[in-house]
């Protein structure tokens, strides 16, 4: 087996079975079984059997709407994804949440590089130069108003705005907290870390830059 | 030719450009992952975008593997392939060595493979069959304009290829924002067959949605690909003429062979094993 591998068995050893909105159980007749977490217990669910299946089961919302970022609290229900072996199920864990396993064991071994916002918008080119320009408070202001969990992200944030180490006021503290379940249902998890700002967040700050450069007198 | 080689102990990485906008996007690349994980070619295969998830920044903890090949899985070289990429997955050359110890192999993109010209061929054939090519017009249709002027390049060096292997009564490079504009594509073409084949990675926004108004075969951008229950029919008469439209040459299968292909370009040119 590999490392994620080994790392997925200790964390069901761990009784960490749930990992964003999925539940991984196991199956009736061996293997495992991943449902989303509010569809436990039912028997009623839609039966997917590849791991490969995870990609359209994760790339929609309820309404139809395209997921981009697969952290958004919003992954769809009503189905299940019957795998053989842990190998499988990593697979698909790594389609509904990408490298989230793998920065995990990272975190736990101390080899996870964080990386401050600063640093992340200060290393953007082409259209995206400008947001080096953002400063602290509009950062703080669009950080709070994009990755909270409750609609925007079930990511845990372990970056800074800063390079000083400027810590984020716009959110909760336990949106920093590594053990807090960010679905808010207060069971042991996965945690899913952000260990610096996405692209979608970098793509937000230019109008963000821009915008408030242009509303100046 | 068919890639032979075996490297269970290396890991391959796709990289994509994604979009937030358009599910369509990231598909041909899972599929061509898919494709190749199947065979068993690498340890571990994985894809990685810069527009969605897994991210560049992310593509570190996607392996157990030691030595990571990277192919872009884009059309051309370019603004991504010279500048992103390589500032993204901190590349500093074709062979870079992490302080971890970690070892990544950057090979060319995949659609700087010679055998694009085959595939484009492939898919030209495809989707008219039974149509002499001295009765029909060939149009390469890229972006054009942008950061990345190299895919016009590309698509005219594909183009000149074409001419010299095929019977096409002309065959054109054509583009979405500069001259000679696809939306002309009856003016440009002379022959009364005319078959457009998107040079693109992938049916999204520009294949799927933006071309089609251009061509005229839709009044205004259609929902996405996936979002549509019926796909287009070939041809259409349209401006007094036939008009054949392909699907965007990077879904076409035989693009996962060009990505091991490029792998194995790598290890002839660098020499590496």
């Amino acid at each position: 087996m590999g490392r994620l591998e080994d790392a997925l068995a200790l964390a069901l050893a761990e009784g960490r079975c749930r990992i964003g909105q999925v539940l991984i159980a196991s199956g009736d007749g061996g293997g495992f079984e991943l449902r989303h977490r509010q569809d436990a217990g039912r028997t009623d669910l839609e039966r997917f059997e590849r791991a490969e299946d995870a990609r359209a089961l994760g790339t929609k919302d309820d309404a139809g709407g395209y997921r981009p970022l697969k952290t958004a609290p919003t992954l769809r229900r009503d189905w299940v994804l019957a795998l053989p072996d842990l190998s499988a199920v990593c697979l698909a864990l790594d389609y509904f949440y990408p490298a989230a396993l793998g920065q995990w064991i990272a975190w736990r071994e101390s080899r996870l590089r964080i990386t401050s916002l600063r640093q992340t918008v200060s290393r953007q080119t082409g259209m995206y130069r400008i947001t080096g320009l953002i400063t602290t408070k509009q950062a703080d202001e669009l950080t709070g108003a994009n990755c909270g969990s409750a609609g925007g992200c079930l990511r845990t944030i372990l970056w800074k705005l800063e390079n000083d180490g400027a810590e984020l006021t716009s959110l909760p503290p336990e949106k920093f907290s590594a053990e807090f379940d960010q679905t808010g249902a207060g069971e042991a998890v996965i945690p899913l870390f952000c260990s610096e700002m996405c692209n979608i967040l970098v793509a937000a700050a230019r109008p963000k830059v821009k915008g408030e450069m242009a509303s100046k007198p | 030719m068919l890639s032979v080689f075996s490297k269970p102990g290396s890991a391959l990485l796709i990289v994509g450009h994604g979009s937030t906008q358009n599910p369509d996007s990231s598909p041909p690349s899972h599929l061509h992952a898919d494709v190749i994980r199947a065979r068993r070619v690498f340890g571990e295969v994985a894809c990685a975008f810069w527009k969605e998830e897994p991210s560049l920044r992310q593509a570190d903890y996607l392996f157990d593997k030691r030595e990571v090949y990277v192919v872009p899985n884009f059309i051309s070289e370019g603004y991504f392939t010279t500048t992103v990429i390589p500032r993204e997955l901190e590349l500093s050359g074709p062979v870079t060595t992490r302080s971890d110890g970690t070892v990544w192999k950057y090979c060319e993109p995949a659609g700087s493979h010679e055998r694009m010209t085959e595939l484009l061929l492939r898919r030209a054939r495809e989707v008219a069959p039974g149509v002499r090519e001295s009765e029909a017009s060939l149009l390469i249709v890229g972006h054009g304009t942008g950061l990345n002027d190299n895919s016009a390049v590309a698509a005219k060096e594909q183009v000149e290829r074409l001419r010299e292997r095929t019977q096409f009564a002309e065959v054109l490079a054509t583009y979405m924002e500069e001259p000679p504009l696809i939306s002309k594509w009856d003016e440009l073409t002379t022959a009364p067959n005319v078959v457009v084949v998107p040079f693109f990675i992938s049916d999204g926004l520009h294949s799927y949605q933006d071309i089609p108004v251009l061509l005229g075969l839709e009044s205004e951008p259609t929902a996405a690909a996936s979002e549509r229950d019926v796909f287009r029919k070939n041809p259409r008469e349209l401006r007094g003429r036939r008009l054949y439209y392909a699907s965007a040459i990077g879904t076409e299968p035989q693009f996962a062979e060009i990505i091991l292909d490029q792998v194995a370009a790598f290890d002839a040119k660098h020499g590496t094993t």
